[in-house]
């Protein structure tokens, strides 16, 4: 069971990536020097669907990065609280069931960590296999303003009430 | 009443590409008009990928194709290649290969029974809302689905960066006490696949037969997965060189997809026409659980499809299991590989039906060639055939929201692949 487990989702096109980039930012900071309790797992999914429920059930916290679509600009970040994301797009395909509807899931068989965090990065362009000029120069500020919440959730879980706070927003 | 009214139904398969729909027909005069089925097919964008890469990169590459099948695509491919290149590899390899794709039959059809065929048969809008009253074979179904996942780690197929299967061979060989735990958990999960087998029966509504030819992979020794002919129930029975010679694909079009004819006719590849020309080589416990359940092959009722995949997780379970209780660590988990100037088929059967490879290579083993055809798009043509007459037999006279949902029913029942492309979040926020 780790305290804190970052995933990373995408897919190998384009701005779909910055899931996974950003989580390998998070992956290489020593996490172990913030306290001696806290651990921190990061991992890397490729279009996980539903498969996503069973790397939820191994942690306190879970935070999610994945790109977004939302009319903002390329690189921002966002907090998305997973209740207000709409799980009524219909697909006929299982290719097809996103997060939205996988965390829906996981809340109607009450599967869901005590505290979920959802980071929604802004993208650009979902074609080739790298992520754009803008998302690469917004990598190293998305990395750190990340790990801030990480770091706000390990301070909480080594404070002695081990109530594990709001990360900041 | 349906003469005389034209009504346009639009199913927008991709919600993420907004307007495109990707059903679209006419009624006009109580006839179906202007059937078109749209498809978004990767493979074409990777076949133009693959040319002037190395070998060894190919079954990364292709594993990326589908976020739900990437060991089909790695299997296929490595089949190919080491066709072109000579390489003959050994006993451990070919049973450890299909132990891996058992794992993705187990997950890829735990999905589909759950996520779509399900709610469709319980009359529910989605999974979402059938895990209130039916929690409990939802908990089933995903657990079924993340044993699939471990069997596939097993052999190394991570998610991101799949390194399992490579051309001669694996990676590496997973350890001995692994196997033996994942066997422990293999066998507890025997009788949770034959209740979903009992339980998906039960609430399959029974659809209208129809009249089309089944294609596989047979062999003698064993259900078709990894090896064997290409077979059709109108007693087909070729080599997977020969696929062209039987095998059309021709553009449509209304979709980006190509359509996969045999011998001019659409024909159906997947879990129903594994079972109807393969019922022989199941093991007796999956043959109980059918006839258990009344379905006798062959039966071209679609949705009966999802029965058949319950079936054919009964029997991955079983299968993983015979190969890895005699499992021993070899000392070696590859064979020797040297590239060489040729052309290599490969053919395996995806989850979803029969996956054709086809490379053509140079002396360094880079790839000039790549073809690649996924049962999506063979199964194109006859989806829409079904529509038609489903449709048709439904009645043309119900309102377009039933026509809706009888459409997609229909297409859900085939578990099409068509958004594998991207996963990205389209968020729109109601603020109701």
């Amino acid at each position: 069971m780790s305290r804190v487990a970052v995933l990373g989702l995408g897919s190998p096109f384009g701005d779909d990536r910055v899931g996974w980039e950003v989580a390998e930012g998070l992956s290489r900071i020593p996490w172990a020097e913030d306290g001696p309790d806290s651990v921190v797992t990061v991992d890397c999914l490729d279009r996980p669907g539903a498969g996503l429920l069973e790397r939820l059930r191994n942690a306190d916290c879970v935070i999610l990065i994945d790109a977004m679509r939302s009319g903002a600009p390329a690189g921002s970040l966002r907090r998305i609280d997973p209740d207000e994301m709409r799980a009524d797009a219909e697909s006929p395909s299982s290719h097809g069931f996103g997060l939205a509807q996988t965390l829906a899931l996981g809340r109607a068989l009450g599967e869901m960590p005590s505290n979920l965090v959802l980071f929604g990065i802004e993208a650009a362009a979902f074609d080739g296999s790298r992520i754009s000029p803008a998302l690469e120069a917004a990598l190293p500020g998305l990395v750190e303003r990340i790990a801030g919440h990480v770091r706000d959730l390990l301070r909480a879980y080594s404070a002695p009430t081990h109530a594990a706070p709001e990360p900041r927003a | 009443m349906a003469e005389g009214r034209e009504i346009r139904v639009n199913v927008p398969l991709l919600a993420r590409v907004e307007g495109e729909g990707a059903l679209e027909f006419t009624v006009r005069d109580g006839e179906i008009r202007d059937m078109k089925l749209r498809i978004f097919e990767p493979p074409r964008m990777f076949e133009k990928l693959l040319e002037g890469r190395p070998f060894h990169e190919v079954p990364d590459i292709v594993a990326r194709i589908c976020g739900i099948c990437p060991v089909a695509y790695q299997m296929s491919a490595v089949q190919a290649l080491e066709a072109a290149f000579g390489v003959e590899v050994n006993d451990w390899i070919l049973a450890m290969r299909r132990a891996m794709y058992c794992g993705e039959w187990i997950q890829s059809h735990a999905l589909h029974v759950h996520l779509l065929a399900a709610p469709d048969f319980l009359g529910v809008s989605s999974v979402i809302e059938m895990a209130k009253d039916h929690g409990t074979e939802v908990r089933r179904g995903l657990a079924l689905q993340a044993l699939g996942n471990e069997l596939i780690r097993l052999f190394g197929g991570r998610s991101v960066h799949p390194v399992g299967a490579k051309v001669g061979g694996f990676h590496r060989a997973p350890d001995y006490e692994a196997v033996t735990r994942l066997a422990d958990r293999l066998r507890a999960a025997l009788p949770e696949a034959e209740a979903l087998v009992k339980w998906i029966a039960s609430i399959t509504p029974r659809g209208k037969e129809q009249a089309y030819p089944l294609v596989s992979l047979r062999h003698a020794d064993e259900y078709p997965m990894y090896r064997g002919r290409i077979v059709s129930s109108d007693s087909l029975d070729i080599s997977r060189e020969q696929y062209d010679e039987h095998f059309r694909e021709s553009q449509v079009p209304h979709s980006t997809a190509l359509h996969c004819l045999l011998h001019g006719q659409p024909y159906l590849v997947g879990p129903l026409a594994r079972l109807a020309l393969n019922r022989d080589c199941l093991p007796q416990p999956v043959r109980d659980a059918l006839d258990g359940v009344g379905v006798r092959m062959p039966v071209r009722d679609s949705f009966l499809g999802a029965t058949a995949r319950a079936a054919e997780i009964y029997f991955a379970l079983l299968e993983a299991l015979r190969i890895l209780d005699d499992y021993e660590r070899p000392a070696a988990a590859d064979v020797p590989v040297t590239p060489r100037a040729g052309v290599g088929v490969g053919a395996t059967e995806a989850p979803r039906g029969l996956l054709w490879h086809r490379y053509e290579t140079d002396a360094q083993g880079r790839i000039l060639a790549a073809r690649i055809v996924p049962p999506t798009s063979q199964n194109q043509a006859r989806i829409e055939d079904d529509l038609r007459l489903s449709l048709q037999d439904y009645g043309l006279d119900r309102s377009d929201d039933e026509l809706r949902q009888m459409g997609e029913m229909v297409i859900r029942n085939y578990d099409p692949c068509i958004s594998c492309a991207t996963h990205f979040l389209d968020l729109r926020v109601d603020r109701g």
